[in-house]
């Protein structure tokens, strides 16, 4: 179904702005988008793991994505946005400035990461589009949390 | 999913169900209990599997199943004494039947070489041979229902020789023999007299559907003989005076012939003879002499003849039930299966009390629940709880007095909230049986293994505990029973040498303690060798060669990683599980293991845990600028220190004095990195914990925010294990809390790698 | 109108069966789970034909077919027995008690529709 829909209409995609650069997630992936709250801080986390809220009685881990990809730690104010996100079987909530838009593009028009974009960015961008002369790139969300393996140890 | 199949998953089930029935009763009459309705539970549920089994064709089980019973059937009757030795292969038989029974469900292949010494072992106490193939139990079901047995025919009146010479061949192959008396086209005609005792519509049999059904196989005339019909005055209302004569012309055999009159010969007077001066081919009687029949029915014959009203127009009609049409009209309505109520409402609404009865009875005590709701429902009044704790919360801060409606309004719905959370609770709690009914296999096997002579005894079986504790359960309990065996236990040799009954005793027992479950395990063995053990630890480095250590002490290093007793690992005990991992399972399950130890009497392994994972009871405390709980059942009592009793002990590490002793002292929120900076001593609260194996510590808190039961929420369900923390938890503002893992902040305090947490969280939130 | 059949039967899986079977071929089907239960659903019912198990808790078969004759109102219900079992003197017991007729397990639907068949009108 999903995969049809690409093909035919495009994908869905929802952008955001990390200070001057512009962002985005497959909208596939999307449960929600809420406003920030305060998280209940993880001990002994990646700086980029902000904490926990609860978000209807589940526990969901706020990964602070500028600092994942790479930027300086976040600080939250009341006009910063979480983005649910699905990853897997598992939910994550990425803290963003503000959404910006929501795009819808072909597959053709999703071009590669060219080699010398820092290491940061070549682990969560999974391609780059051009649209109206701006430049975003398309995260890909399989890397956002931790890897258990590597870091849990 | 396919009804059939629908139908299987359930046999499957009720075979788990009459599976543990079966082996309970076995234990029951080993025990001494002879009673004959644990007798036939036994057999019943033995028969059950057997019954459904042959219905799915599931043949191996039927043959396994069908020697089983056969044997049961024996001690049944009482023709064979449940002896000890019988009762021994009988339990091993339920075993093999158990695995029969999954192999089939699962796919799996059983062992069939042991089934076939069962098999025998079983035939061998039934005086039976019941591993030859011509008696496999299917074929008797097979060859049921088309046969005759032998012993229902009075041989008198016709060839016995042919039939009981082997009851499976079909009478009416005789046929092929005299091909002259058959008519061109295969059929022949037969004269059938049937004279219907009154005995035939006491059981509610019809000589008119009898009729009818030999109309279904061919041309007939009917001849109603009338003769014996007496002035109306002397009828008996229920008395049988007609009799009829049959001409059948058919392909059908005699056999077919016969079987029409299958279930009334007893009832009557029945001779079937191929006409045209044939000898008598079969006939079968009733009381009454032949002579007297064939005398009447003569003399029936030269008369008037006159057709018998009622199943001649039925004969004429072979399909008076018009099943497809009733097929369709269940689909046009459809609802194919009408409930009973539908079925019958004139009788019901006449009856409405006795009706009501009869379903009370039919809607059982229980009803089957997809974990999921169940789940989904625990899972909301979690929120409900939690979202009561808030609305709470936000009316203490809106300033309203402790009198005012609102208040004592929701005190009244926290009341109920607990309420509906411990009935919710009890929805998934369920009696350790399903556990403790699988130990009796086991103590078997491992006995028949080690070729130790044991009698386990279980307690408390009906004690309750959540679903997921007690599929928790069952990994450390079947390590610790084969423990008990295996190490506990004495060879019988040495047992009667020290004075003790060969037999050695293993108690598993159930109890309610203080809101959490204590189950123990306990031999009447040779206790833990202490020597033993001490050297063993010295040996692999555990301890000092010099340690002085307490009885206890040395018997609590059995928990310890990499230890074992055995000289050399042993089938049963060994694949390289220690008490090490039984004891982080339960810890992992929020519980605890210890040991007591008597040289010579035995051990006793006792756990104790939480009666769910779903809820807790904490102690909510505050560390740095963070809340957090505390597992209430790890804290032993909570001090204010003074700044005197808290040393420093190396770089950044501190005791403090309790009572002449000294404790390690670890700062929460330094530990956890909450706080750069230790709480001072006389502005903070210290919790006296113990953790794992009786270790004790002090926790430093900033402040004690007061008790609370709270429901517990993963971690892992959306993120992984973090080192400190158990679980989670929503407090009444909304926010996440984290629970402490306590084990892991004073492993990580001595330096040592993070153990597994205390506590796994349910599969909740 | 299509008939009713009731069947007493402890086993969950003979209940489930049979009441496939028999809806399929177009009967109504009330259930009972022993003999006991089984003359309690009789109660405030009026089936054409019974079946019924042998082996049962609380109130075997035998027993349910004697309480089922000694009642006038059910005397003339054919009742057919279903039951694994293969010794005749099962089967006489049986007609002792008042069956009427047998049904030998593993049964197919056929075999169960024909045996109705043969029992009621």
């Amino acid at each position: 179904m999903n995969d049809a829909a690409h093909t035919h209409h495009g994908r869905e995609l929802i952008s955001f702005r990390i200070g001057a650069q512009e962002f985005c997630v497959d909208i596939m992936a999307v449960r929600e988008i809420r406003g920030w709250t305060a998280a209940t801080a993880l001990p002994q986390s990646p700086s980029y793991v902000r904490g926990v809220i609860n978000l209807r009685g589940a526990v969901l881990p706020i990964v602070d994505l500028p600092n994942r990809l790479g930027y300086g730690v976040s600080e939250p104010t009341a006009r910063h946005v979480i983005i649910v996100a699905q990853i897997g079987t598992q939910f994550v909530g990425l803290l963003v400035d503000a959404v910006s838009d929501i795009l819808t593009v072909t597959d053709d028009m999703i071009q590669p990461v060219p080699d010398i974009a820092p290491e940061a960015v070549k682990a969560f961008v999974q391609g780059l589009i051009a649209m109206d002369g701006r430049m975003i790139s398309l995260i890909g969300l399989g890397r956002i949390l931790p890897d258990v393996v590597q870091e849990a140890a | 999913m396919d009804p059939m199949e629908a139908i299987k998953q359930t046999f499957f089930q009720e075979c788990e169900e009459q599976l543990a029935e079966l082996e309970q009763g076995l234990l029951a009459i080993e025990g001494g209990e002879t009673d004959s309705e644990t007798v036939n539970a036994v057999f019943r549920a033995v028969h059950s599997i057997k019954g459904g089994a042959g219905a799915f064709g599931l043949e191996d089980l039927v043959r396994f199943a069908h020697v089983f019973e056969t044997t049961l059937d024996h001690v049944r009757a009482g023709r064979l004494a449940p002896e000890a030795d019988l009762l021994k292969v009988m339990l091993r038989a339920a075993d093999v039947l158990a695995d029969l029974v999954r192999a089939a469900r699962d796919g799996g292949v059983v062992d069939e070489a042991r089934c076939e010494v069962l098999r025998a072992e079983l035939g061998a106490f039934s005086g039976e041979d019941e591993t030859g193939d011509g008696d496999d139990g299917m074929g008797e079901l097979d060859f049921q229902p088309l046969s005759f047995e032998p012993i229902s025919f009075e041989p008198m009146a016709f060839e016995p020789t042919a039939i009981e010479a082997d009851p499976f061949e079909p009478i009416g192959s005789e046929l092929a023999f005299a091909p002259e008396l058959a008519a061109a086209d295969g059929r022949t005609t037969w004269i059938i007299h049937f004279r219907p005792h009154a005995s035939l519509y006491a059981h509610a049999n019809e000589s008119a559907l009898l009729l009818r059904e030999l109309g279904r196989m061919g041309e007939v005339e009917t001849t109603l003989d009338d003769s014996t019909l007496p002035p109306l005055a002397d009828m008996e209302p229920e008395g049988a005076y007609l009799a009829w004569t049959v001409r059948l012309t058919t392909e059908r055999d005699l056999d077919a012939i016969r079987g029409a009159f299958e279930w009334v010969e007893d009832d009557c007077d029945l001779k079937i003879e191929r006409e045209g001066g044939a000898a008598e081919v079969a006939s079968v009687q009733g009381p009454d002499p032949i002579e007297l029949i064939l005398a009447k029915a003569l003399a029936s014959a030269p008369a008037p003849t006159m057709e018998a009203p009622p199943p001649i127009p039925q004969i004429a009609e072979p399909a008076p039930l018009d099943v497809a049409a009733l097929i369709r009209k269940a689909q046009a309505a459809e609802e194919p299966v009408l409930a009973p109520a539908n079925a019958v409402p004139a009788p019901a609404a006449a009856h409405p009390a006795t009706a009501n009865a009869a379903n009370a009875t039919a809607t059982t005590a229980t009803i089957r629940v997809d974990l999921d709701r169940v789940d989904r429902l625990i899972d909301l009044v979690g929120e409900l709880v939690i979202n009561q704790a808030m609305l709470a919360q936000r009316v203490t801060e809106s300033g309203l007095g402790r009198s005012s409606g609102v208040v004592t309004g929701l005190d009244e719905l926290e009341h109920l909230t607990r309420e509906i959370q411990d009935s919710v609770m009890a929805i998934r709690a369920q009696p350790v049986k399903s556990v403790f009914q699988r130990m009796p296999r086991l103590a078997r096997e491992v006995a028949a293994m080690t070729g130790k002579s044991v009698r386990l005894v279980t307690e408390g079986e009906g004690c309750e505990v959540d679903k997921t504790v007690i599929e928790r359960l069952s990994d450390p309990l079947t390590h610790m029973i084969r423990n008990a065996i295996d190490h506990g236990l004495e060879r019988p040799d040495k047992r009667i040498a020290a004075g003790k009954s060969g037999e050695g005793v293993v108690r598993l027992s159930a109890a309610h303690r203080s809101g959490r479950i204590v189950i123990e395990v306990s031999d009447d063995g040779a206790g833990i060798n202490r020597p033993r053990v001490k050297d063993i630890a010295i040996e692999k480095g555990l301890i000092a060669p010099d340690a002085v250590l307490s009885d206890e002490e040395i018997d609590n290093l059995i928990f310890l990683p990499g230890f074992s007793t055995a000289s050399e690992v042993s089938d049963i005990s060994g694949r390289g599980v220690g008490m090490d991992v039984v004891k982080r399972s339960i810890q992992a399950l929020g519980g605890r293991i210890s040991v007591a130890s008597r040289p010579g009497l035995g051990s006793t392994f006792t756990l104790s845990l939480p009666l769910t994972l779903a809820v807790l009871d904490g102690m909510v405390v505050s560390a740095g600028s963070q809340t957090l709980v505390v597992p209430l059942t790890a804290i032993i009592e909570t001090l204010q220190p003074k700044a005197a009793e808290v040393h420093p002990i190396g770089e950044g590490a501190h005791v403090i004095s309790i009572r002449g002793g000294y404790v390690p002292l670890i700062d929460v929120g330094l530990a956890l990195g909450y706080s750069d900076e230790a709480v001072e001593p006389a502005k903070g609260v210290a919790l006296l914990i113990e953790g794992e194996g009786g270790a004790r510590a002090a926790l430093m808190v900033g402040a004690i925010q007061g008790q609370r039961q709270v429901v517990i929420k993963s971690l892992e369900a959306n993120y992984r294990q973090v080192f400190g923390i158990a679980a989670a938890t929503i407090l009444g503002d909304g926010r996440v809390a984290l629970i402490l893992d306590i084990d892991a902040l004073v492993a990580g305090q001595k330096g040592l790698e993070s153990p597994a947490p205390v506590l796994r969280t349910a599969a909740i939130g | 109108m299509s008939m009713t059949v009731l069947t007493v039967d402890d086993s969950r899986t003979m209940r489930d069966m049979l009441k496939l079977a028999l809806s399929e071929a177009g009967y109504n089907v009330i259930q009972a789970e022993d003999g006991i239960h089984g003359l309690e659903v009789l109660q405030g019912s009026s089936p054409d034909v019974i079946i019924t198990d042998i082996n049962m808790p609380r109130m075997d078969g035998f027993g349910f077919i004697e309480g089922v004759r000694r009642d006038d109102t059910y005397r003339a219900v054919p009742i057919l027995v279903l039951t694994t079992e293969s010794d005749a003197e099962k089967k006489s017991r049986a007609r002792a008690a008042g069956a009427t007729g047998w049904i030998v397990k593993p049964f197919d639907r056929a075999k169960l529709v024909d045996a109705i068949r043969r029992v009621a009108a």
